[in-house]
């Protein structure tokens, strides 16, 4: 499979790469092979029901996918252990604080439930219902795991409120104290399992995301000797350098999104804990200073709704279907309007399914003699080097 | 063909008077969004008595989601449709957005902020943004100015309730003012969507705002349920606990929200059912609005009646009443859930039954120029506004352009407006 893409790329004489002007080289690929494989087009989406995956792109996911529900998964275990013991033990010292504690946690198990079956949900195969996969189920959990928090702090402000106002008294600081470090101490083990992977999955990431891209272009490669092609290769490594590094720096940073929202949630409740810890040393030191309760609650709340701002930014944008962050549409439109055969570019959209998965349709207008094949071929070519989409949709008009 | 389109064309003449439409002007295509609608309506058993529409008697019903032109973000001094697509072979009907006063704002506004799209300048963006949504809404649509209203009276009414709550100290107020404060945010959530969704689509959102509009319906839906489960933890705390400790609701504050949601329930009475056929985003939106105010005054009844219950000496009555009112919640969001969830997912649209796509799929395939038909997608971006995406295999040497003209034919009678094709030759 990967050989006849990169059948592909070398199929045309004189393929000139204007984006490489910069570097003042014009690159001849001269060759000639007759193509009687299957076309670009099977390569990339892998035959019939392409539900968004082929083989490849697919076992990565599959293998990613897993590692993110194993670790939820024991997350989830873990949780549920704590729970039961923090039941058992406020039941026994009948403490209210311990039990709402543990209803806490149990919300939380209510949360990574939800992160867990959308990334199963998320490997579903496409129907022709759900034509693109299920992939969206991921960013739809996000946002309702988002919303839990969002719901949890609101709960724990009105509960601050209500010791207030029902001002039994007694307020017992050191019971706040050893509770809330207890539930600290939970949280930091659930984040530390659930943790940010930045160096260990580092290349595991670039791989994903390059998917057919950057095997294509290794391959590449050994196909000049092969078929006695000339091509100065070091520029395209050089460009190919400069993406991978970029495209690596941009995927360290693309947590599983599940996993994601589970670790803002155990943050945010780790925050959390240390508010009533702080608040409940105050008081276990001066009792007299019961408000102090309410003002820790409030100050941390707004802590922790400050932390999800940024990932319920990047759920909105993706719901609404705008063109993602790591494209920017005017530098595609300018390159694609420098080929020489293309005129204009109109009904451009640009969006993603997923954190990653980008897709891209536009009307291209051409000049009424250019061969339609050569010009798709060309734009497709562009847009998957230059700008790392695969899945693209283009409408040739004259 | 031409026969039948002729028939059809009657029959979006006939009903014309109940729906709204704007008769565009192109070559080849002589239909309209309205009757687009009503097209496949008509093949699929729809009536246009059926009452699963939601008819309004105001004017200012007008808004549909129509095609729109992408507008050129290259442009340096003024906005103009990326080359406009007379200029195309594919004549595909304009829409236009109705001219509203409200667009100038956005212009405005939008030329103040036009380039940035980096990450510095977020803040202040959306602070414009937010500022140019409230001039919008103060010159806004009837909807708009009634939930405005709404939103006025439910934040007097729980600030009043929070700060007598706080003073007697009864709880049962307090926490009823959190619950309505809740409530409050969302109906503010709504509507600033239901006035940034007019906004005209631009360089990173292409295909506009009117996402929003389902956003905040989903949203809306979501607290619903949030709402529908904690109501059954309260049944079951209250079923678990004895009677001494039950909380004894206090009827005025009762009554008072009973009331304000009623009058909420009123303004947008149209859209008062729980299966409700979408014609736009908008329709989305009001719907959300409606059962959020509904399920409100079905909890405020509840509760009322549970008193009334308890006065009577009725065992469990809260248990009973609070259980019924979970579950009468729960069974009025799950239509609305399901529908937004649907559209958010990328579902294909759910008023295409996957029998007419196959059709139409046989239909291509079976020319005869064409040898495979390969990724067809459709989704819908709002109701009313399906988006496609089709890869046509070619015979080598043929011309695409009948192929095509056919196929964008075919696929706008089902009522997908915005189609992509791609087509390989081998």
């Amino acid at each position: 499979m990967f050989f006849s893409s990169n059948l592909l790329v070398l199929k045309h004489m004189e393929v000139q790469i204007c984006e490489q002007k910069e570097h003042g080289q014009i690159i001849e690929i001269s060759g000639d092979f007759a193509v009687d494989g299957p076309r670009r087009k099977n390569d990339v989406c892998g035959g019939a029901a392409c539900g968004f995956s082929d083989a490849g792109t697919r076992a990565k996911d599959a293998k990613e996918r897993h590692a993110s529900m194993r670790k939820l998964f024991l997350t989830v275990a873990l949780c549920i252990i704590f729970m039961s013991i923090e039941v058992a033990g406020g039941i026994k010292a009948n403490s209210l604080a311990i039990l709402t504690d543990a209803a806490h946690l149990l919300s939380d198990v209510a949360s990574f439930t939800i992160s867990l079956f959308s990334l199963w949900a998320s490997g579903w195969v496409a129907t022709p219902r759900q034509t693109y996969g299920f992939f969206r189920v991921e960013i739809i959990g996000a946002l309702v795991s988002i919303q839990l928090i969002w719901l949890l702090a609101g709960i724990l402000v009105y509960e601050a409120v209500i010791r207030i106002i029902h001002g039994t008294g007694e307020v017992h600081g050191f019971v706040m104290f050893v509770v809330a470090g207890f539930g600290l101490l939970v949280n930091v083990v659930m984040a530390l399992l659930l943790g940010h992977h930045h160096h260990g999955h580092g290349h595991g990431h670039v791989e994903h995301d390059h998917g057919q891209g950057n095997s294509s272009h290794g391959d590449h490669d050994h196909g000049h000797g092969h078929h006695g092609v000339n091509v100065m290769t070091h520029h395209q490594h050089h460009n190919l350098n400069q993406s991978e590094a970029k495209h690596e720096k941009k995927s360290q940073l693309k947590q599983n999104i599940s996993v994601q929202g589970a670790y803002l949630h155990v943050l945010g409740d780790s925050i959390q804990s240390i508010g009533v810890m702080i608040a409940g040393a105050v008081i276990w030191y001066r009792p007299k200073w019961k408000k102090i309760d309410l003002i820790c609650t409030l100050i941390f709340s707004v802590i922790v709704l400050s932390t999800t701002i940024k990932m319920l930014r990047n759920i909105l944008e993706i719901l609404m279907e705008s063109t993602p962050r790591e494209i920017d549409t005017t530098i595609l439109q300018e390159g694609l309007c420098r080929m020489e055969e293309v005129v204009a570019i109109h009904e451009l959209h640009v969006w993603a399914i997923t954190v990653g998965k980008i897709l891209l349709a536009c009307h291209v207008k051409t000049k009424p003699d250019a061969d339609a094949d050569v010009v798709l071929e060309k734009v497709i070519d562009y847009i998957r080097r230059e700008h790392n989409i695969t899945h693209v949709t283009i409408q040739i008009e004259k | 063909m031409e026969n039948s389109r002729v028939s059809r064309d009657n029959f979006g003449v006939e009903s014309g008077s109940r729906f709204s439409y704007h008769r565009s002007k192109s070559l080849g295509f002589q239909t309209t969004q309205g009757t687009a609608q009503q097209l496949w309506n008509g093949e699929f058993g729809f009536s246009g008595n059926d009452r699963r529409f939601a008819f309004s008697r105001q004017s200012s019903f007008h808004q549909s989601a129509e095609p729109h032109t992408p507008i050129s973000i290259i442009s340096n001094d003024s906005i103009r449709p990326l080359l406009s697509r007379s200029d195309s072979s594919i004549n595909i009907p304009q829409g236009s957005y109705p001219q509203l006063e409200n667009e100038n704002i956005w212009k405005g506004t939008e030329k103040s902020y036009f380039r940035e799209a980096d990450g510095s300048s977020e803040n202040f963006s959306f602070l414009l943004f937010v500022f140019s949504a409230f001039q919008i809404i103060r010159s806004g649509s009837r909807p708009m100015k009634r939930l405005l209203m709404m939103i006025w009276l439910n934040v007097a009414y729980s600030t009043a309730e929070l700060c007598i709550g706080l003073f007697t100290g009864r709880v049962g107020l307090v926490s009823d003012a959190f619950h309505l404060t809740f409530g409050c945010g969302l109906l503010t959530f709504s509507l600033f969507a239901m006035a940034a969704s007019r906004k005209k689509p631009d360089g990173v959102y292409t295909y506009g705002y009117k996402r929003l509009e389902v956003l905040s319906a989903f949203t809306n839906a979501l607290f619903l349920l949030f709402l529908s489960f904690s109501l059954a933890v309260e049944a079951l705390h209250a079923f678990i606990q004895d009677e001494s400790e039950h909380k004894h609701y206090l009827i005025v504050s009762a009554v008072t929200n009973l009331l304000v949601n009623l009058l909420g329930v009123w303004f947008f009475r149209n859209y008062a059912r729980i299966n409700l056929v979408y014609r736009n985003a908008e329709d989305m939106n009001y719907h959300s609005v409606c059962l959020h105010v509904l399920a409100d005054s079905i909890r405020s009844a509840g509760l009322i009646l549970a008193s009334w219950f308890l006065t009577l000496g009725v065992k469990n009555a809260e248990v009973l009443c609070l259980g019924l009112v979970s579950v009468t919640v729960f069974m009025l969001v799950i239509p609305l859930f399901r529908t937004t969830g649907g559209i958010l997912l990328q579902m294909a649209p759910p008023n295409i039954p996957s029998s007419a796509l196959s059709k139409c799929h046989r239909q291509i395939t079976a020319l005869e120029g064409v040898n495979e038909v390969s990724e067809a997608r459709f989704w819908e971006l709002v109701p009313g506004h399906v988006v496609g995406s089709l890869s046509l295999q070619v015979k080598k040497g043929e011309d695409d352009h009948p192929i095509l003209v056919y196929v964008y034919g075919l696929y706008h009678d089902l009522g997908v407006q915005d189609l992509t094709v791609q087509t390989d030759y081998w």
